[in-house]
């Protein structure tokens, strides 16, 4: 008995009820509270009179305030409802006062943080995953066209240079414009031959050429007469869609152009029976 | 009481502020000066009593008891909050406890006449170690040191201060 009274005089029980003391000195009181009932009459008598104190030194919060308060009560009741938070609270009180409560409060809030903030990264992910699909495919149709307009451009150039070559033939005055004639046997045929005898060129014009078109077994023969002797000068097609000039072999002395329809690859010396068309020069 | 609000009934969140929504903010106003700010302390007090009233167990102590620790707990981290601080930092303490004095002027509570002869009948250096430790919530090392006086000379203060409390009402 004399031991419990010392250990009231401490004033240990006093800071238990403020709340001033460390878990350890906590479970202290409390296993001695529930062995010696003077105790708990003593922790009871200083409850209520701090209590009193606290009621004589009370404020009284505006008036507004306590509908505010209420509503927010069954605001979280409601809450509640949902989420059972009993679990968890059970053993508040064994440990320090409110701590506990603290600790659940603050971690419910930063989950909810956590979840909002992973479902706003997810949303972010699912918008910049479409936004990235689109461009894609943007990308992909620019490629297609950027590609249709190179091999355009690359056509284009080609003909352009082309027909920078037909200008400069025809521009260039050492080249001569032979336009063969048909014969008897084909009257229709027609055809212009670019020689430049200076630099041995000659070139045939696919395009100014109205000769019938040859089969896959044939092909037409250049030939030009040097010295009363035919000269071969190379085969070529003739097709209703061909352009263009052909470069033919090279001859320096001419006095005629003519041409044959022979045997595929052609022949090395012309037949004479199959003559399309000539010029004499 | 403690019954109906386990129940979570609206009748017991009712009854609850009635009865101790005045003590709990003066608990809480001691701490924090700016009334506004107290008022919205006083609002999670109240919330976090309801939530967690499960934790409550009537052998380990009063109601009160277990609610004022909530209250001072919760004034005491928010004064200590960062943003507190920063919005804060010209108040002074005094003129926090002056504010206070003049505001509990204007309560009026005819029932507790009684008391306040009592509480004048506490010696003012008691006084001081039991507003510093149960309204300010200073434990009873840092109002030993506030005051420089030897720890043990604040505990049996402490324990005079409450045991003259005592005297009255029990």
């Amino acid at each position: 008995m004399e031991d419990v009274k010392a250990y009231i005089e401490t004033g240990i029980l006093e800071l238990y009820v403020l709340g001033d003391i460390s878990p350890e000195e906590k479970t202290q009181v409390e296993e001695m509270a529930s062995k010696y009932p003077e105790i708990r009459t003593e922790i009871a008598a200083i409850e209520k009179g701090l209590e009193a104190y606290a009621l004589d030194n009370a404020v009284e919060p505006g008036e507004q305030l306590r509908d505010k308060v209420l509503n927010s009560l069954l605001t979280s009741f409601a809450d509640d409802n949902k989420f059972p938070t009993r679990e968890f609270l059970e053993n508040d009180f064994d440990d320090e006062a409110d701590e506990p409560a603290n600790v659940v409060a603050l971690n419910a809030k930063s989950n909810n943080f956590y979840k909002y903030a992973f479902a706003a990264c997810l949303a972010a992910l699912i918008a910049s995953l479409a936004a990235l699909y689109s461009l894609n495919e943007r990308l992909n149709d620019s490629y297609g066209q950027i590609a249709s307009l190179q091999s355009r451009n690359q056509t284009f150039a080609n003909r352009v240079n082309y027909m920078q070559g037909e200008i400069n033939i025809f521009h260039d005055t050492s080249y001569k414009m032979i336009h063969l004639q048909g014969t008897p046997k084909s009257p229709a045929a027609k055809m212009t031959v670019a020689w430049n005898p200076a630099k041995k060129k000659v070139m045939v014009d696919m395009q100014d050429m109205k000769l019938a078109a040859n089969d896959d077994a044939h092909q037409y023969q250049l030939w030009a007469i040097v010295d009363g002797k035919p000269v071969d000068l190379g085969v070529f097609d003739a097709k209703a869609d061909s352009t263009g000039m052909i470069e033919m072999n090279n001859v320096g002395n001419a006095a005629a152009f003519a041409v044959t329809l022979e045997k595929r690859g052609g022949v090395p010396s012309p037949t004479m029976s199959q003559m399309v068309a000539m010029a004499s020069i | 009481m403690v019954l109906a609000l386990r129940n979570r009934e609206k009748i017991a969140a009712d009854a609850l502020y009635d009865m101790y929504s005045g003590s709990l903010f003066g608990v809480i106003s001691r701490i924090i000066a700016d009334t506004s700010v107290a008022e919205d302390v006083l609002q999670e007090t109240f919330i976090k009593i309801w939530n967690s009233f499960s934790g409550y167990s009537a052998e380990k102590g009063r109601l009160f008891t277990w609610m004022v620790n909530i209250a001072r707990n919760l004034a005491i981290d928010k004064i200590r909050s960062k943003d507190f601080k920063n919005q804060n930092k010209n108040h002074e303490l005094e003129n926090n406890v002056t504010f206070i004095d003049e505001q509990r002027n204007t309560v009026y509570k005819p029932e507790l006449l009684g008391v306040k002869e009592l509480i004048d009948k506490l010696k003012p250096e008691q006084k001081i170690i039991l507003d510093l430790v149960y309204f300010k919530g200073y434990t009873h090392v840092e109002a030993a040191e506030e005051l420089d006086v030897p720890l043990g000379t604040v505990k049996t203060r402490l324990r005079m201060a409450i045991i003259q409390l005592r005297r009255y009402f029990n």
